[in-house]
């Protein structure tokens, strides 16, 4: 029973029930209280009528007598013999106090009022409890039409419950509707202002659930596309190492259908790397990265490609610089920044490393002598599957998206620029998350 | 048969060069729009096999457009030229298909493909172009099946090398048709390739001994020719014969 539907109905019931309790208590003792008084008022008035009548006429005497009526009348002497009624009552209380008196006779109370004029006493009695039952029945009176209206509440309250509560129903509705496509903003118009922050909250959800999910989906999309390329290449390759006429051949269509599959290798560890980069995968405990010895560690496997294309490696270690991060993420890094100097500098140049401490500042600055890459340019370059022109040394495009991924789960810059080798100066300052010394 | 393949991923490009030479065509490659187009303006292919996806110019830094190839087909289409073109591509969405053969692509290809279905494609889009229905030549009494490449003189199958395949493929296409030593050497050889100074002659020779001295004719200073005389008169060569 969570419906805040039942919930209100049933605390207003509640209270209802109290306050018509209470009331109808109050107005049980207020309607007591002044019927006392006013019959009180009546036996006195009737006892002062009688003093002033002198005796007692016949016709009167029958009325006084009337079995409807619930006074009693008794008149006596001043030396206490009776006059009124003829015949002493068992019943009634034989005293006379003056005033105001209740008096207890067999089990019964009377309301007594006594005057006392010069020769006769005059006591007119009437019983407590029927001035009660009275009293009780103008209070209980007075009190119904409160029971009657509460059902009549309660079905408005209700039904009011119901109208208060549609927008949410409407709400349930809409988003039930829905399904993992359908992220669209729910409709605002004619929400309760208790409702729209949570509408409104649930909307900034809905939209980044869209870009994310948008964003997973053009990565897959992106990926499978891009798989296709060395996919197709390795099928030609395997199709002719299965065609080849000679041995010759052969051995030529085996280390081209080597290098596809190295190649399809290298565009899968990368999109793993960057799958693993990007915002939204879960993060490795970050630990205290001693910068130096980390690109040292990560250069190490550029250095067989650089070998090969004659490229010279120089790390330079200026200051020892440390900084607090995923030694993993960093490594590669560094190693697709390597990787790209070396693919895109001419065979036989110089590619730069260097490691300082700029004002506090760890940075890593790679230098290269290639083609660099146009200022307007720039900023695309770290868009995932963007490719220069198909060089001798074909990228999986996916390198500088790494570093930007990277580089910014570390709260790291990476700016490009021209470098004094020619080509290209890539500077990744960690600023910010310096590791304390 | 002379074949233009363009396409930017060097090793798909390696592939498909090497694959077409084992076929005995002769491929000549590009990797970007500019040299596509340059190279179309200028020389004559019997096929294309253009890659959609293609970098503007060779210079470092020109980004892949995925459309660049499009651009090719149809500067081609709009200077009337009508050189069959396979497109090769990536992209399979009904769209991509679509925005291909409007462009005037005459078939078209998604990779990763199979070796032997671009073959069959090749064959079915000549066929096509030249207006035949069958697919295997006959002139005369030698018939030459393109798909099976298999050569048959007087319903006896003869063995013939993949350049000897090609000479007689290119002459049996038009027959009748007269073909210069310089266009039979286009056919055989690509960019790169070596020729040597009488291998025509050499191949031509071969030919004859193996289909008979009379087949393949020789208009001399010209070029060469199967099935009947030429009809349109050569500048240079003598008018027709009536025939007897």
């Amino acid at each position: 029973m969570n419906s805040i539907r039942v919930r209100v109905l049933l605390a207003l019931l509640g209270m209802l029930a109290v306050t018509a309790l209470v009331m109808g208590g109050l107005t049980y003792r207020n309607v007591l209280t002044e019927t006392e008084a006013l019959f009180d008022y009546q036996l006195r008035q009737m006892a002062l009528s009688l003093r002033d009548q002198g005796e007692i006429a016949a016709e009167q005497a029958h009325t006084l007598n009337d079995e409807q009526l619930d006074f009693v009348v008794q008149i006596w002497t001043a030396d206490g013999r009776i006059i009124y009624p003829p015949r002493l009552r068992s019943d009634l209380p034989t005293r006379a106090l003056l005033g105001f008196a209740d008096i207890a006779v067999q089990g019964k109370t009377w309301r007594t009022f006594s005057v006392a004029t010069g020769e006769r006493v005059i006591q007119v009695a009437q019983p407590l409890q029927v001035r009660q039952q009275l009293a009780a029945d103008a209070a209980l009176r007075s009190i119904v039409p409160l029971f009657v209206i509460a059902p009549v509440l309660v079905l408005m309250l209700w039904w009011l419950a119901a109208r208060a509560l549609a927008p949410l129903q409407r709400l349930t509705d809409g988003v039930r509707a829905r399904d993992e496509q359908s992220l669209q903003p729910l409709p605002m118009d004619g929400l309760p202002d208790e409702v729209e922050p949570l509408v409104g909250a649930l909307n900034g959800l809905l939209q980044r659930l869209g870009t994310s999910l948008g964003a997973q989906r053009a990565f897959v999309a992106d990926a499978a596309h891009e798989l296709r390329s060395p996919l197709t290449a390795l099928k030609l390759q395997m199709q002719l190492l299965m065609r080849a006429p000679d041995d010759a051949a052969r051995e030529e269509a085996a280390r081209a259908l080597t290098a596809g599959i190295e190649r399809a290798a290298r565009l899968v560890e990368q999109l793993l790397t960057l799958a693993r980069a990007e915002p939204g995968a879960p993060a490795a405990p970050h630990t205290r990265v001693e910068l130096g010895e980390l690109v040292r560690g990560a250069v190490a496997d550029t250095v067989p490609l650089a070998h090969a294309r004659g490229t010279a490696l120089a790390l330079t270690v200026d200051a020892p610089a440390a900084v607090q991060g995923d030694a993993a993420a960093l490594g590669a890094l560094v190693r697709n920044l390597a990787d790209n100097a070396v693919r895109y500098a001419p065979r036989g140049s110089r590619v730069e490393l260097k490691v300082f401490d700029d004002a506090g500042v760890p940075t890593l600055q790679v230098d290269d002598a290639g083609p660099g890459i146009a200022p307007a340019d720039r900023e695309r370059v770290f868009d995932r599957f963007y490719r220069h022109a198909a060089g001798d040394e074909p990228g999986t495009g996916l390198g500088l998206a790494i570093v930007r991924s990277v580089a910014e789960r570390h709260g790291a810059t990476v700016t490009l620029g021209d470098s004094p080798l020619g080509g290209l100066r890539v500077s990744v300052r960690f600023g910010g998350h310096a590791a304390s010394a | 048969m002379r074949l233009l393949l363009v396409e930017d991923d060097r090793m798909i490009g390696e592939g498909l060069r090497s694959a077409l030479r084992l076929d005995g065509h002769a491929v000549d490659w590009v990797r970007d729009v500019a040299s596509a187009q340059a190279t179309l303006a200028s020389e004559r292919f019997d096929l294309v096999l253009l890659d959609l996806g293609l970098p503007a110019t060779a210079a470092p830094g020109a980004e892949t457009q995925p459309s660049g190839g499009l651009a090719v087909l149809r500067e081609l289409r709009a200077r009337q030229d009508a050189a069959p073109v396979i497109v090769l591509t990536a992209r399979d969405g009904p769209g991509d298909k679509v925005a291909g053969l409007d462009a005037g692509a005459d078939d078209y290809l998604v990779k990763p493909f199979d070796l032997d279905e671009l073959g069959a494609r090749i064959r079915a889009v000549m066929r096509r172009h030249s207006g035949r229905v069958q697919s295997a030549l006959q002139v005369g009494g030698v018939t030459l099946d393109p798909a099976t490449r298999q050569v048959t003189h007087d319903g006896v199958p003869v063995l013939l090398s993949a350049r000897e395949f090609a000479l007689l493929e290119a002459l049996m296409q038009r027959p009748g048709a007269l073909l210069s030593r310089a266009q039979l050497e286009d056919k055989l050889y690509g960019w790169g390739e070596e020729i040597e100074s009488n291998a025509v002659s050499v191949y031509i020779h071969q030919l004859r001994r193996k289909l008979g001295a009379d087949f393949i004719q020789n208009m001399r200073g010209v070029g060469y020719f199967v099935g009947a005389a030429p009809k349109a008169p050569v500048d240079h060569a003598p008018p027709p014969k009536p025939a007897p």
